[in-house]
C-alpha cells in the first residue's frame, strides 16, 4: 500500500503548530511506566473500549515530512466533557536515510514506550487497540492540548531513536475521520504487515533470539527462535524475541548473530552453534534448526508438540499435548514428553511448537511433510491449510490407525512418499529409500543386536538410531507379535505368521547380555 | 511503596486482618490490594466484585498468541490486565491472582506477568496482599518481593508450626523482606495469648499483636457480610489499625518506626 500523508477535508475543524515547545507541564521520565490512571481521576479516555482508537507510523520521503509539526484534527482536550470517551487517532509522519517501510511498526511501537513516560497520562495496547486516560492531575497541573502530548512525544522519539531525522504528527479526534482512516489507510497497512511476517525467512535476517527462560528447570537448554522457527513452547516468535531483547539486551532473549550459513537445508549456522555451545555449558555443539535427525534443536520440556520416529515406517508422527492416547508408537504424550524433555539434543524425538507447522522449512532437511506419516485429528485439523495438498490426506490420524500395523497398512493403501522413498522438496534429493517389501508366507527372524550396530540405514549420516531404538523397543515388540521367549537363555525369536513385512531396520537389544544370537 | 504480605495456615485469619488493613490503610494511602490465595476469599471480605483474575487472562494469552502476529505480547498483556483483571474499589484497586496454570508452557507468559506487574504496582503507596502458606507466587517471582511478611496464627500447635516454615520458607526464597512479624488471631483466653507469645520469644519473631476472638466477626461471617463494615471504633478494629500505623505510618508523613 503506498505511503502518502492523509488527506484533511476543509471542513473539519484542525489547528496546526510548528515548531519545539520550550516547556512541558508534566514530568517526563521512565518513572511512569505503568502508571495507572483510575476512573475517578480520569479527565478524559481516547480510544479504549467505547470508542475507535488506533495509532499509525507512515514512511514518507524527506520532502513529504514537515519536522516537528503537529496538526490536531477534531476537538482538542479542552473542547472535551470532562469524563467521557472520544474517537483517537496518532499518526506520525516520519523521514530519515535509513528510515524504511520495514521500520515502520518498530518505531510504532516505541509510542507505548514514550507515552508511558508522560506523567499523568496512560497508554495502553497498540494498533487498533489504543486506550488513552488523561488525568484530572494533568490538567490541573496545566495540560491544555494534544499539542502538548505530540511534541513531547517527538521529542523523545527524535532522542531515543536518532535515525529519525523529521517526525510530523497528526492527532484525530474527529469522529468520522477517526473511523474512515482506520478503515481505508491503517488496516490495510497492518494486513500488509502480517502477511510481511508470514514472507519473512531466516535468509532475511541477520539475527536470531535465543530464550533461556527455561534453564531453570532445563539447564542446558537453549532455545534458538529464527523467523521459521518460533519457539517450541508457542509462545515467542521471531518478533518477540527481537522485542525482548531490545528492552533487556542481558536478559533470558538475547541477539545471536547468525554468522556463517553451514547447512542451508538443516539450518546451521556457524553463530548458532557458537551461541548454543556457550549458553549448554558445552553438552552441545551443533544445532540444526530444520533438521529431525541431525543435530536437532533440543527440547526443555515446554514443547507443545513431540515428534517421533516410526522406524517400522521409516516416517514421523507428531503428537500434541492435548492428545491423551498413545501414539502409533505406543506412547501417549506425556511419556514421550518425558524422555525429551531436559535440554538433550535426542535422535529420534524433536519438540516444536504448535506455529513450527506453518513454516516453510518445517523439518525441511528431513522431508517435512512429505516424511509426516501421523498425527492426531485435532492436532492436523488446526494446521491442515499449511499441510502440501499432495499429502494431505495421506497423513493418517487417529481415525485411520491407532497401531503400528494399522499406519503400515494405511500408509500402504494412500502410497505416502514414505513407502516408496521420500523426495525432499528443499532440493529434489531422495532422502529415504522407501519400504523394503518382502512377502514371504511365513518368516521367522532371529536377531539380537547388542550394541551400537546400526542396521543398514536408510541416511547413515543422519540416523542416530540408538537412543529412539532402545526407547521404542519394549513398546514395538508387541506390534511385532513377539511371544514370550520360549528358549530359557537364548535371544529373541521373532515369530511372524501371514505378514507382508516392510523393516526399515530392527535393532534388538537385549538389557542383560549372556549370550549374543543365535538358538 | 510498601508491600505487606500477610500469609499463615489456613482459617487463622489472613483474610481478615487482610481486608480490615486495606480498608484502614487506604482512607490515606494509594493502595493496590492482591489476593494471591487459589482459594480466594479476599473481594468478598472487602466487599468488592472482582472481574477476571490474572489467571483467567493468562489462558486466554495462551490460546490467543498464535494469533498476534507481530503484535507485542507484554503490551497485549498489560492491556488484558489493566482492562479486564484489575477491580478499581472505591479507595483501591484489587487484583485477583486466581488458580495456578494449567498444562502447557507458562514460562513465558510468566515472565511477560512478571514484568507488567513489576510495572503495575510501583505506582502503589501501599500493597496488602493476601497469599496461602506456600507463598506460591513469591517463589514463582510472580510477585518479585516483600517488605513485611505477617505471619497470622491461631493457637493451635499446627498455626504455629506454619509459621515457623513460613519463616523459614520466606529466607529460603530470598524476598528481601525487612522484617517478619507474627500475629495472634482468634485467641479467647490468655493461655493462648501466652503459649504465643512464648513461641514468639523462641523463634525470635516480632509479635504485632494478639487479637481476640471476635463476635461481629462471627455475626457478619453467619450473614455472609463483608468484615470491613465491622464497628471500626471495636476492640478488634482499633488493634489493627495500630498494626497498619505501624506498618505504614498514618498517612500523614508519621510513622510510628
Ligand atoms: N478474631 C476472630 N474471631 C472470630 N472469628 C474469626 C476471627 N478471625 C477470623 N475468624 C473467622 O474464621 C474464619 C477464617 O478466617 P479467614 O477467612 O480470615 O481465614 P484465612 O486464613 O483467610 O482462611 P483461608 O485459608 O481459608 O483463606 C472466617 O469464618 C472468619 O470469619
Ligand atoms: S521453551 Fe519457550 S520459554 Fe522456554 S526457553 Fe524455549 S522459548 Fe523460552
Ligand atoms: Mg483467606
Amino acid at each position: 500500500m503506498e505511503r502518502k500523508r492523509i488527506e484533511i477535508p476543509a471542513d473539519v475543524k484542525k489547528v496546526e503548530s510548528v515548531g519545539e515547545e520550550a516547556e512541558f507541564p508534566f514530568d517526563i521520565s521512565p518513572m511512569y511506566e505503568g502508571e495507572r490512571i483510575r476512573k475517578n481521576e480520569m479527565y478524559v479516555e481516547l480510544g479504549g473500549t467505547e470508542q475507535p482508537g488506533f495509532e499509525l507510523v507512515l514512511a514518507l520521503p524527506e520532502e513529504e515530512v514537515e519536522d516537528m509539526k503537529v496538526t490536531i484534527v477534531g476537538p482538542d482536550l479542552e473542547e472535551m466533557e470532562e469524563g467521557k470517551a472520544y474517537p483517537y487517532a496518532m499518526i506520525y509522519y516520519v523521514a530519515g536515510s535509513q528510515v524504511e517501510t520495514d521500520l515502520e511498526p518498530v518505531i510504532e511501537r516505541r509510542n507505548h514506550d514514550f507515552q508511558n513516560y508522560l506523567e499523568g497520562y496512560m497508554h495502553l495496547n497498540q494498533r487498533y487497540d489504543i486506550w488513552i486516560r488523561i488525568g484530572k492531575g494533568a490538567i490541573k497541573k496545566g495540560l491544555k492540548s494534544l499539542t502538548q502530548i505530540a511534541k513531547a512525544t517527538m521529542m523523545l522519539f527524535k532522542n531515543e531513536l536518532p535515525f529519525i531525522e523529521k517526525i510530523e504528527a497528526v492527532y484525530i479526534t474527529e469522529p468520522t475521520m477517526v473511523e474512515k482512516t482506520l478503515n481505508e489507510v491503517a488496516m490495510p497497512i497492518y494486513d500488509e504487515r502480517d502477511a510481511r511476517v508470514e514472507a519473512l525467512h531466516d535468509e532475511d535476517v541477520d539475527e536470531f533470539y535465543s530464550c533461556t527462560l527455561c534453564q531453570s528447570f532445563a539447564p542446558t537448554n537453549v532455545c534458538i527462535v529464527s523467523p521459521d522457527r518460533p519457539s517450541l513452547c508457542g509462545a515467542i516468535s521471531w518478533f518477540d524475541g527481537r522485542a525482548a531483547a531490545r528492552v533487556d539486551p542481558e536478559g533470558p532473549n538475547r541477539a545471536v548473530p547468525k554468522g556463517e550459513l553451514i547447512d542451508e537445508i538443516g539450518g546451521e549456522y556457524t553463530g548458532v552453534d557458537e551461541f548454543a555451545k556457550e549458553e549448554s555449558g558445552g553438552e552441545y555443539e551443533r544445532v540444526k534448526l530444520h533438521s529431525f535427525f541431525e543435530y536437532p534443536h533440543t527440547s526443555c520440556g515446554c514443547f507443545e508438540v513431540i515428534g517421533f520416529y516410526m522406524p517400522e515406517v521409516d516416517g514421523i508422527g507428531w503428537v500434541h499435548r492435548g492428545y491423551a492416547e498413545p501414539a502409533p508408537n505406543g506412547l501417549p504424550f506425556s511419556t514421550m514428553a518425558g524422555q525429551t524433555g531436559g535440554g538433550k539434543q535426542i535422535a529420534g524425538f524433536l519438540g516444536i511448537g504448535i506455529s513450527y507447522f506453518r513454516s516453510k522449512k518445517f523439518i525441511q532437511a528431513d522431508g517435512g511433510w512429505y516424511r509426516t506419516v501421523w498425527m492426531p485429528k485435532d492436532l492436523k485439523e488446526r494446521v491442515s491449510k499449511y499441510i502440501p495438498d499432495d499429502v494431505r490426506d495421506k497423513i493418517a490420524t487417529e481415525e485411520d490407525a491407532k497401531t503400528i500395523d494399522e499406519l503400515k497398512e494405511f500408509l500402504k493403501k494412500v502410497n505416502h512418499p514414505v513407502v516408496t522413498g521420500v523426495v525432499r522438496p528443499v532440493d529434489g534429493k531422495k532422502i529415504t529409500e522407501g519400504w523394503v517389501e518382502e512377502e514371504e508366507e511365513e518368516e521367522v527372524v532371529e536377531e539380537a543386536v547388542e550394541e551400537a550396530a546400526p542396521a543398514p540405514a536408510m541416511q547413515p549420516a543422519q540416523v542416530q538410531p540408538m537412543q529412539p531404538m532402545q526407547m521404542q523397543l519394549p513398546l514395538q515388540l508387541p506390534q511385532l507379535q513377539l511371544p514370550a521367549p520360549q528358549q530359557a537363555g537364548g535371544g529373541v525369536k521373532l515369530i511372524i505368521k501371514d505378514a507382508k513385512i516392510y523393516v526399515d531396520k530392527i535393532v534388538i537389544k537385549k538389557p542383560e547380555e549372556k549370550k549374543k544370537g543365535g538358538k | 511503596m510498601v508491600v505487606i504480605a500477610v500469609t499463615g495456615k489456613g482459617g487463622t485469619g489472613k483474610t481478615v486482618v487482610s481486608a480490615l488493613l486495606i480498608h484502614f490503610l487506604s482512607r490515606n494511602h494509594n493502595l493496590l490490594a492482591v489476593d494471591a490465595d487459589p482459594d480466594s476469599n479476599l473481594p468478598e471480605a472487602l466487599g468488592v466484585k472482582p472481574r477476571k483474575t490474572l489467571g483467567e487472562i493468562r489462558e486466554v494469552f495462551q490460546v490467543s498468541r498464535d494469533e498476534m502476529g507481530t503484535m507485542n505480547k507484554e503490551q497485549w498483556l498489560e492491556g488484558k490486565i489493566y482492562a479486564e483483571a484489575i477491580t478499581e474499589a472505591d479507595n483501591f484497586d484489587l487484583l485477583v491472582m486466581g488458580r495456578p496454570e494449567g498444562e502447557g508452557c507458562y514460562c513465558f507468559a510468566n515472565s511477560l506477568l512478571r514484568g507488567v506487574l513489576r510495572k503495575l504496582m510501583r505506582h502503589y503507596d501501599v500493597i496488602i496482599i493476601d497469599t496461602e502458606a506456600g507463598l506460591e507466587h513469591f517463589s514463582r517471582g510472580t510477585i518479585s518481593g516483600a517488605d513485611y511478611i505477617i505471619v497470622v496464627t491461631d493457637m493451635s500447635k499446627k498455626g504455629l508450626s506454619t509459621a515457623k516454615r513460613i519463616k523459614e520458607l520466606s529466607s529460603e526464597l530470598k524476598l528481601n523482606f525487612k522484617q517478619i512479624f507474627l500475629v495472634g488471631n482468634r485467641i479467647m483466653n490468655g493461655m493462648g495469648e501466652d503459649i504465643i507469645k512464648e513461641f514468639a520469644d523462641e523463634e525470635g519473631i516480632e509479635l504485632l499483636d494478639v487479637l481476640p476472638y471476635d463476635e461481629e466477626i462471627v455475626k457478619l461471617d453467619i450473614k455472609g457480610e463483608p468484615i470491613v463494615l465491622m464497628d471500626e471504633n471495636s476492640d478488634y478494629a482499633e488493634r489493627v489499625k495500630k498494626i497498619a500505623t505501624r506498618l505504614v505510618g498514618d498517612g500523614n508523613g508519621k510513622n510510628e518506626h
